[in-house]
Order: C-alpha cells, then sequence, then structure tokens
C-alpha cells in the first residue's frame, strides 16, 4: 500500500532530512517509527500526508505517486488519510462535536451523516460525555482522543500519528497507543512517530527507526531499542 | 450538498464572528476609524466646496443708482431696457421715497438729522447666472451707452475669490482624500492580514483535515464583508450624529443678519459615503 524508493529530501536550507529510502507498508500494518530528534521520523509522516514532496525517489499511497499529485487533488487526498499531532491540533473555537464534525463538512457530507458518524467515534474514543466542550475545557488526554476522533471519522484507510503522546503523561500515553491499536485492530493501517520507549516496548509491533536521515533498522516485531546483537551486526 | 456547505460555511463566519469576539471587535474598530476618518473628510470637503461654490449665486445681484433726482420715466426706462437683456432674471425699482421710508424704519436717528431726502432710486438688477455679474456691471458703467446710469455697485471681486476658493478646496480636499482612501485600503488590507495571521494555525489544521482552499476562504471573507459592512454602518451613523452636532452648534452662533445656514447640515445621502466606500 505504501512504497517508497530511493526516497530522499532536501529542504531550501540545503539540511538532507531523509536520504535512500527504501521502505514498503502493507495494508492494515501498525509500523512505529523511532528515531532521535532529526532524525527523520516526522518527514517520513510528512511525505506520507504530502505537506512535504520528495526531492528524489517516488512516494507511493496505494498506486498513487504523490509527488505528481497535483495540488487540487489534495485536499481529496486527506479526507482519505486521518492525521493526529502531537500538539492535537484541535480548532479552538469549536466544540468537541463541531471539531469531529468538520472533517465530515469539508467533504460535504449530509447532515445526517453527521448526526450518524460523530457520536459514533466519539464513543469510540470514549469522549461522548462531553460534546460540548471547548479544547481549552480538555485535559491533554481527552484533546487528544477528540483529535484521534477527527481523524477516523471519514474512515481512513491510513492513520498518521507524529509524536501523538508526546504532551501526556506515561499512563494516558499508554490508554491513547491502546486506542490507536484498536483502531488498526479495525482494518485501518497506523504509523506512528515516536519517542515513547515504554509503549514500543509494551505493543511489540513493527518498528523502523530512521538515523540521520537513513533507515537503520526494519522490524516485524521489535523495540524502541536495539539489541546488542543488532548493534554489533550494523 | 452545495447548498448544505453553503449554509454551514455562513454560519461558520457568524460563529467565528461570535467566538473571535476581541479579534472582530478589533477589526471592527480599526475599520470603523478608518472609514469615518475617510467619510469625514470627503464629507467636509464636500460640503465646503459645496458653500463656496453656492456662495456666488446670493452675489448674482447688481445695484444701478439713477442720478439724484432723475425723473421717473427714466428709471421706468431703464428698468424696460434692462429688462431685455438676456442675462437679466429680474429688474426691480426701488424708488427714493421707498428707499427713505426704509431708512426710517431702520435707522430713525440718521433720517430726523436730515432734511430732506438724499437718496436716488434704485433699479435693483438679478442676473440669470453669478459668474456674469463683473463682465454685466462693467458694460453698465459705459456712460455713453447708458447715460442715464450714475452708479453701479456689483460684488464681482468677492464671487471671484469664492469661485476661486471653491477651486482650491475642492484641489487640496481631493488629494487628501485620495490619500486617505489609499491609506485606508492599506489598513484594512493590513487588519485582513492580521486576523489570517492569527488564524494560520487554524487554516494549517484545516488543510491536514482535507478543507479545499474555498472551504477556507469563504468564512474570512463574509467575516470581513460584515466588517466592512458594519463599519460602514457604523461610520455613517458617528457622521450623522457629528453632523447633527456640528448643525446645531452652526445654528446656536449663527448671526440672523448673515444669511441663510444650509439645513439640514448633514444630509442622509452624504452619510451614507463611509458605507459606500466599504
Amino acid at each position: 500500500m505504501i512504497d517508497l524508493k530511493g526516497v530522499g529530501v532536501t529542504y531550501s536550507n540545503g539540511w538532507r532530512a531523509l536520504s535512500n529510502v527504501q521502505l514498503k507498508i502493507d495494508k492494515g500494518e501498525f509500523v512505529f517509527v523511532v528515531g532521535t530528534t532529526g532524525a527523520g521520523k516526522s518527514t517520513l509522516l510528512k511525505l506520507l500526508s504530502r505537506e512535504e514532496t520528495a526531492t528524489e525517489g517516488t512516494v507511493k499511497v496505494s498506486g498513487q505517486d504523490l509527488s505528481s499529485l497535483p495540488l487540487h487533488d489534495l485536499p481529496a487526498y486527506r479526507r482519505k488519510i486521518g492525521i493526529v499531532f502531537q500538539d492535537f491540533g484541535l480548532l479552538p473555537n469549536k466544540t468537541v462535536y463541531e471539531n469531529v464534525a468538520f472533517a465530515l463538512q469539508v467533504t460535504g457530507a449530509s447532515r445526517q451523516t453527521i448526526r450518524r458518524q460523530v457520536p459514533y467515534v466519539l464513543d469510540l474514543v470514549a469522549m461522548s460525555h462531553r460534546p460540548d466542550a471547548f479544547p481549552n475545557q480538555l485535559s491533554g488526554g481527552e484533546q487528544q482522543r477528540v483529535a484521534i476522533a477527527r481523524a477516523l471519522v471519514n474512515e481512513p484507510f491510513l492513520l498518521l500519528a507524529d509524536e501523538p503522546t508526546g504532551n501526556l503523561d506515561p499512563e494516558t500515553s499508554l490508554g491513547i497507543m491502546q486506542l490507536l491499536n484498536h483502531i488498526n485492530l479495525r482494518g485501518t493501517t497506523v504509523i506512528i512517530a515516536t519517542h515513547d520507549q515504554a509503549v514500543v516496548d509494551f505493543l511489540q509491533r513493527r518498528v523502523i527507526a530512521f538515523d540521520q536521515g537513513g533507515l537503520v533498522r526494519d522490524e516485524v516485531v521489535g523495540n524502541y531499542r536495539a539489541t546488542e546483537a543488532q548493534e554489533e551486526t550494523a | 450538498m452545495i447548498f448544505g456547505s453553503l449554509t454551514f460555511l455562513i454560519g461558520e463566519a457568524g460563529r467565528n464572528i461570535r467566538r473571535n469576539g476581541l479579534m472582530s471587535l478589533a477589526a471592527l474598530g480599526t475599520v470603523t476609524i478608518a472609514l469615518t476618518v475617510l467619510g469625514g473628510t470627503l464629507w467636509t470637503t464636500f460640503r465646503m466646496s459645496e458653500f463656496a461654490r453656492s456662495q456666488p449665486e446670493k452675489f448674482n445681484r447688481i445695484d444701478v443708482f439713477l442720478p439724484p433726482k432723475a425723473e421717473r420715466s427714466k428709471a421706468q426706462d431703464l428698468l424696460e431696457e434692462l429688462h431685455k437683456k438676456p442675462e437679466v432674471k429680474e429688474v426691480t425699482l426701488v424708488t427714493r421715497e421707498e428707499a427713505w421710508k426704509m431708512m426710517e424704519e431702520n435707522q430713525p436717528v440718521l433720517t430726523s438729522a436730515l432734511d430732506e431726502n438724499p437718496l436716488m432710486d434704485k433699479l435693483e438688477v438679478e442676473l440669470k447666472e453669478a459668474s456674469q455679474v463683473s463682465q454685466f456691471a462693467q458694460s453698465l458703467r459705459d456712460k455713453d451707452e447708458y447715460p442715464n446710469i450714475d452708479k453701479v455697485l456689483d460684488a464681482g471681486e468677492e464671487v471671484r475669490n469664492l469661485i476661486n476658493l471653491s477651486r482650491v478646496i475642492r484641489v487640496i480636499g481631493g488629494g487628501l482624500a485620495v490619500g486617505l482612501f489609499i491609506a485606508t485600503l492599506f489598513i484594512i488590507h493590513n487588519t485582513i492580514r492580521l486576523t489570517v495571521f492569527a488564524r494560520k494555525k487554524e487554516i494549517l489544521i484545516m488543510q491536514m483535515v482535507g478543507a479545499t482552499p474555498w472551504f477556507i476562504r469563504l468564512p474570512l471573507l463574509l467575516e470581513g464583508l460584515f466588517h466592512g459592512l458594519m463599519g460602514g454602518v457604523i461610520a455613517g451613523g458617528l457622521m450623522l450624529f457629528a453632523g447633527h452636532l456640528v448643525s446645531q452648534f452652526v445654528t446656536s452662533v449663527h448671526s440672523p443678519l448673515s444669511g441663510e445656514v444650509p439645513s439640514p447640515f448633514l444630509e442622509y445621502s452624504e452619510a451614507i459615503m463611509p458605507f459606500a466606500v466599504s
């Protein structure tokens, strides 16, 4: 489903964020992207959300080459994927219900669809009890649940989360990761960039590691840190 | 679906205005002040120019005096002759007896000191165009053509000054208005940019959830339209109010001898100037 061939990204200031990345991710996979700050994790997610374009190689998602995706087709592409940000990215002047409904409204969904879908996803993320609250009235964990509900409401085939637990305490982080795991079990491909070692080690899913823009490790079932044997091989 | 989206986007603009209260108030205040200054300048220039332009109309009269103790028939002949002139609108004979009677009423001390009536018959000649006053008065001063005229009084110099003043006001006021118009455009443009900048992150989030550029833009445009229209209406209201106050002030200090005060001082049609600009 996701196919990166010889992908490189060099920013206009000359900084090389990714270099010759080869990567395949199949439909329904759950992938942790790990690495130190500046290793290239966020750039990978930005490539997949088409915030950035590759300066070398090709990035294909569901057979579509994202480099050649016309700008006017970009909104339609983004409606098919869900994005979760570290800082939650909720619209501050909208209630919980309106934030989730907004993702449906941009698709031109009918009122009936909105009335059916929004309570459903809010229930899924255990936020149906506070539909009228504004983001600043919620805790960090609650805000992230709402952000996940918004990312899910269009039933995306791919969910991208850039450090979704970066601003949360360990207990809440685990709850959010379990929620994302649950979403993955329903069939959505989930890719998470994270620094959260405890969560990665606990869930035991596929791990790809980046270092200085290069993909240095890819394990079907892995931990946050490479084992000593792997380090020696490297 | 399109109608549904449009309804949503209009509602979205309304919600944004309500929920971004302080920002909306700042934008509305800026637009109102800018339009009030522009509208006020346009209105003041317009009124001053109109006032200066309309004054010469009141100086379209020439007073023609016949020699002392001239025969009444000569005054009548001259009246008929002048009446036939194409420039002339009206000629009225004020006899020396009538003038004396008026003087007795207005200045009894002066008349009681005089033994006899020293006044002359006078023809009050009203011209169709105030701009012709000077030239026409000059033609009446030709003794060969009008031997029965003793003296001609006109307001030619005053008229010329007022016409020149009207031109100066129009040029200076016009320049000022153009400058202020450009400044107002800059202020409003900057206000829109600031409101958009304040929502930069919101716009980015909207883009990331798949909103099209028009879906993001339309509520912002509607908000701008609302601020512009409301600013215009408030500026118009302020100008009406200010105009009313100025009118009251001018009326209170105005001498009854100095003529009519333009009334109402601010017409309603002029108060919509800032509204039209917005």
